[in-house]
This record gives structure tokens, C-alpha cells and sequence, in this order.
């Protein structure tokens, strides 16, 4: 954390000591040290047979946010650990100042329990096992519980804090052409002043560095995690080639063709941009924590509900998406801004978008000016402003699965 | 009024991309701090590519310095390049 006097902020850059302006928010400070942009009480299922149970809880409780796994039995190996590790990840993320796991059995609801528990924040359980397989009995009983979650959560105060304490996942969806050309460079620019600022930034969607991993491996903070970028990629691209599908049409989809893009090449060496021009410090898995502050690329796939999910179950307390042709989807747990430069969006869409970025596109606006812009607005919803997906409920998550079930 | 309608990433690029919608007639391409003209024999759309120069079938075209694909018939100068002429090379089975 750098020194900050008074809302003044003193950093080191380019061989210099610089006074500026602090990056702040205002957040809900955590027991484990990290700090929430939201204060919600997460109610977690953790298998389908729990899903009606879970969302009976959150219907009747305001202030919970309710995800549910449809699955949870069956599952085994790598796919195993990959629903494990989003639970946990979910469960940990800042933005929840408390956690209600709602199970069938007690054994495994104490295991993802436990993975979330050492953050400090209260974790409680609710299971069938212990209901004698009553519905209606699981779900009374995770009213009262997460009720006084609730009301205790709501005790909690929004405290001045550095942008250091955030992490941020940037995404694009239904892109066109004025994405990469402006929205996402643009978008770059805010990932440089944040991950400048000490905080964190991961963006995924690894088949959308295919034909730009050269690129990308070359800002690679090592050699080894370049090599990582092109293995990852390579894999991906096996994978595509041996399902016989044609990538053109699928990846890129038939709204990015139309908005000019032709191949996935194009796509990705626009898509790129988003992450900025800081070093890529490393390559971690889907929904695997960052290990650090600075830019990290995750491993995933390349749609857009699954993909911020594992950013959100990474830690990420916000979301930063841009747009071409416009996208209504926004995360449930980490609040997410939408950001387009293509100037007929943003005129249609004016609940959807949230900063309007055409003037870079027009040429009428200075991309750094309009990156200091979006960086106050980012770091105001952070603090509490409400982006347009909030207002709407767009608030959705998906699992991402890497196999089959049992 | 923009003095140019078009943006080249790259000095390299064979593409240039619309800035707008773009009627079919002369056009000014930016580079840099160049401008080009080129005549376009029909409309672009907002994000769409024109051709710079003439480009052979089979001929890499590159966009933001790097290869997008290659061209799936000859392209003359000014005209409309997208999957109808260009074809992504990488997740093909051989």
C-alpha cells in the first residue's frame, strides 16, 4: 500500500516521486483484510437438490444474493475440483459479508465451509441430512439464519480505502469492430491506472487470445509465463480443430460478424487490449484466487456468464465489460460497468451502458482523458453507486464444468 | 464532419476499418498522420474492413500488425473484406 495523507497520494512512477490524487473507494472493510464494494449475504447452494430450498431463503430475506449449482453429485476429477474451488471461491469474495451454504449432506457442506471459514466472516450451514430430507423445514430454518446474517451484516460501515484493495475482472461480449479499436484499449488504460494504483485485474476467455498470444506472450512479466500464454492457447485451439466445428460463426459469433469482425485472429488481437499494457504477472486457472495485485490472465472459456463468474470466484468485487453491439448480462456478486464506444449503443441502450466511450472512437475525445473518466466511475460504483445491471436485476452467474457426470 | 472515415491500426495493415457508416464513393483513410483516398465501389458499415490496396487469393491480410486470415479470392482495392473473402488460419482441421 502506498502512503496517502489526507486523500493525497504520494507514488513512485517512471524513476520519480509523484503527488496525485488518491485512488479510493469506499468499502466494507473485511476481518481477513481484504474489503467488500458490496455487503451482501451470499446464499449458496452447493447441489441442484437444494436449489428451490436456496431460493425460497433469498426470496424471503432481502439483502441475501442467491447462486445455485445445479449439479453436485457425480462429478469427479478435475471438473471436481473445479466446482469446489468456484463454491469456495464465491463464498470468499469480499462483496459477501457472510455466507449461508444450503446442502443436502453435512460432510460436504462442512468441507466448502471450511474452505471459506478462515476469511473470518460468518459462515453458516443448512442441511437436509439435518431437516430429515423436509424442504420446506431447510428452507424456515435458513430464513432464520440468514436473517440475523442480515441484520448483522447491515452494522458493517463503508471505510475510505486505497484502490489497492481491488481486484477487478475485465470482460468484452457481443463485441464489434469499435471494441477493439477503442472500448478495449480504453478499458486497458483503466487496468494500467488500477494495477499502477496497487490493486489486481484478470481477464480470460483464453480461445480469445488465439492469433494474438504471440502478442500477448511478449508482455509476459517471464518467460516461462509466456510460454504458459502459447500452451494455453494451443490447447485450446487442438481442442476446437478436433470437434471438426468451424470457429467462424461460432467464435466469432454471428453479432460480431456482423459488426465487421471476420476471425477469430481479429478478434482476439482487439479482445487483448482490455487487459492494458502492464506485465502479465502469471496464468491461473479458472476461478482460481489471484495469487497477487497486478494484471493476471485466466484460464477459461470464452462466454461471457462463465467467464466472470471464475473472475468473481477469483475475488474480483467488480466487473468491467465492454460492449459493442451491447450486452445486457452483469454479474450477481461483483457489480458490473458496461462500457461501449460504438455511438448508435450507446444511444439505444441508455439503461444498459454505462460510460459512453464514442468520442475515443470519433476521435473527438482523449483516450486518456476518458480513461481517467472511467476510472473515477469505476472506483464510485465500488463505493456504492449503482450500475444500470443493479437497477435492472440483471444479476445472473453460471458454472463453468470441465466434464461429464457420473 | 470527420476529415477521414476510416482508420488504419498499422502501418503494415492491409485493412482499413470504418469509423461509420460509410457511403460508396471517395474515402479518406487515416494512418498515423496520413491521410489516404480511396474510392469505394459500394456502402461500409460502422466496424467493417476495406481493402487498401489489391490482394491476392491466398495472400495473409493483417489488421492491427498481425494476421487476421487470408483472402479467400482476389480483393480489389476499396472493397469490402469479411468472411465472404477472408478466412480465419488457425482452429482448422487439416
Amino acid at each position: 500500500m502506498t502512503p496517502t495523507l489526507g486523500g493525497v497520494h504520494i507514488f513512485y512512477n517512471k524513476g520519480l516521486w509523484r503527488i496525485g490524487v488518491a485512488a479510493e473507494f469506499a468499502g466494507f472493510p473485511r476481518p481477513d483484510g481484504s474489503a467488500g464494494a458490496r455487503n451482501t449475504v451470499l446464499v449458496l447452494s452447493i447441489l441442484g437438490l437444494t436449489g428451490a430450498s436456496a431460493r425460497r431463503i433469498a426470496r424471503q430475506v432481502p439483502g441475501t444474493t442467491l447462486m445455485s449449482l445445479a449439479v453436485g453429485r457425480g462429478q469427479f476429477g478435475e471438473d471436481r475440483a473445479l466446482l469446489r474451488r468456484m463454491l469456495v471461491g464465491l463464498g470468499r469474495n469480499a462483496n459477501a459479508a457472510a455466507v449461508l451454504l444450503v446442502g443436502a449432506d453435512r460432510l460436504r457442506l462442512d468441507a466448502i465451509a471450511e474452505g471459506i471459514a478462515d476469511t473470518g466472516k460468518p459462515v453458516e450451514t443448512v442441511a437436509l441430512d439435518d431437516c430429515h430430507e423436509d424442504n420446506l423445514a431447510l428452507s424456515e430454518r435458513g430464513v432464520r439464519i440468514a436473517a440475523k446474517l442480515v441484520r448483522d451484516a447491515s452494522r458493517i460501515r463503508r471505510q475510505v480505502l486505497p484502490a489497492s484493495m481491488l481486484r477487478v475482472g475485465i470482460e468484452c461480449g457481443h463485441t464489434d469492430a469499435t471494441s477493439g479499436i477503442a472500448a478495449n484499449p480504453l478499458a486497458g488504460r483503466v487496468a494500467d491506472r488500477l494495477v499502477d494504483a496497487g490493486g489486481a485485474v484478470v481477464f480470460g476467455e483464453t480461445m480469445e487470445w488465439l492469433g494474438a498470444e504471440e502478442v500477448l506472450a511478449a508482455r509476459a512479466a517471464t518467460p516461462e509465463v509466456g510460454r504458459l500464454i502459447v500452451a494455453a492457447v494451443l490447447q485450446r485451439e487442438a481442442w476446437a480443430a478436433a470437434s471438426g466445428e468451424d470457429l467462424t460463426g461460432n467464435n466469432p459469433g454471428q453479432e460480431n460478424i456482423r459488426g465487421g469482425i471476420s476471425s477469430i485472429e481479429e478478434k482476439s488481437l482487439g479482445a487483448i487490449a482490455k487487459g492494458g499494457s502492464r506485465p502479465v504477472r502469471g496464468v491461473v486457472s479458472h476461478a482460481a484466487p489471484l495469487p497477487g495485485p497486478g494484471l493476471w490472465v485466466m484460464q477459461g472459456p470464452s462466454f461471457s456468464p462463465p467467464s466472470i463468474t471464475g473472475f468473481v470466484a477469483a475475488g474480483s468485487q467488480m466487473t468491467m465489460f465492454t460492449t459493442g453491439a451491447g450486452n445486457s448480462y452483469c454479474d450477481a456478486l461483483a457489480p458490473t460497468v458496461k462500457v461501449s464506444a460504438n455511438p448508435a449503443t450507446v444511444r439505444r441502450l441508455a439503461t444498459q451502458i454505462d460510460f459512453d466511450g464514442s468520442g475515443v472512437l470519433e476521435g473527438t475525445r482523449d483516450p486518456e482523458e476518458a480513461a481517467d473518466a472511467l476510472f473515477a466511475q469505476l472506483l464510485d460504483h465500488a463505493s456504492g453507486s449503482a450500475t444500470w445491471g443493479e437497477v435492472l436485476d440483471e444479476g445472473e452467474y453460471a458454472f463453468a464444468r470441465l466434464g461429464a457426470d457420473f | 464532419m470527420q476529415r477521414w472515415q476510416f482508420l488504419v491500426l498499422k502501418p503494415e495493415d492491409d485493412v482499413a476499418t470504418a469509423l461509420g457508416d460509410v457511403p460508396a464513393g471517395e474515402a479518406a483513410i487515416r494512418i498515423g498522420e496520413q491521410v489516404e483516398r480511396l474510392v469505394l465501389p459500394a456502402p461500409i458499415p460502422l466496424g467493417h474492413k476495406i481493402a487498401r490496396h489489391a490482394i491476392a487469393r491466398g495472400a495473409v491480410i493483417r489488421k492491427y500488425g498481425a494476421p487476421i486470415g487470408e483472402a479467400t479470392a482476389d480483393i480489389a482495392a476499396g472493397a469490402h473484406v469479411h468472411v465472404h473473402n477472408l478466412r480465419s488460419r488457425r482452429a482448422r482441421r487439416t
